[in-house]
């Protein structure tokens, strides 16, 4: 008498592989930072604290409530911005991603 | 002939150690290194960034941050940086 269920592993597929927590690649920073707070520092020295909308593979930035930093101090506000990639230096995490 | 190693090998077996990182400017980061394309551009953790000015080093902590590889001159793996040597 085996009337037990047999165990599901022959019909269950396998299980998916872990997920990839971090693999920290430049291309899974940014997927992670989209949406974030970030600070984008241009070659100049200038910074653009902002959220960031999106980007490609130029690091071409659209920011919102972006406030442009000159030596700390904010010396403008804009409601979306582009930045063009050649100008940027670094993007830096603001917030938790 | 000895095993050769490519330059980015070297600086994949990094990934999870300090580097000290010399832009083209006189601008340094050092901080744990995540990870780098091939662009080499390279995203750092707990990052230290050093800029000198003739008025001396202006340091600023940031968090995570994608380093823009067009700018990267040098990069010197297992060391905490201008500090450190």
């Amino acid at each position: 008498m085996d009337e037990s269920p047999r165990p599901p592993s022959d019909q269950s597929p396998p299980p998916p592989p872990p997920a990839q927590s971090h693999t920290g690649s430049p291309t899974d920073f940014l997927k992670g930072v989209v949406g974030k707070r970030v600070i984008v520092r241009l070659t100049s020295g200038v910074d653009y604290k902002g959220v960031l909308s999106c980007l490609d593979g130029f690091m071409n930035i659209a920011l919102e409530q972006t406030e442009e930093h000159v030596n700390g101090v904010i010396t403008n506000r804009y409601g979306d911005s582009f930045i063009r990639g050649n100008n940027v230096l670094y993007i830096s995490a603001a917030e938790e991603i | 002939m000895a095993s050769q190693i490519l330059p980015l090998e070297l600086i994949d077996r990094c990934i999870g150690s300090k580097i000290w990182v010399i832009m083209k400017s006189e601008r340094e980061f050092t901080g744990t290194l995540l990870g780098f394309d091939d662009y080499v551009n390279i995203v750092l953790e707990d990052v230290t960034e050093f800029e000198t000015t003739p008025q001396g080093v202006k340091k600023t902590a940031l968090a995570q941050t994608l380093l823009n590889g067009s700018n990267i001159a040098m990069l010197v793996p297992g060391s905490n940086g201008p500090e450190d040597s």
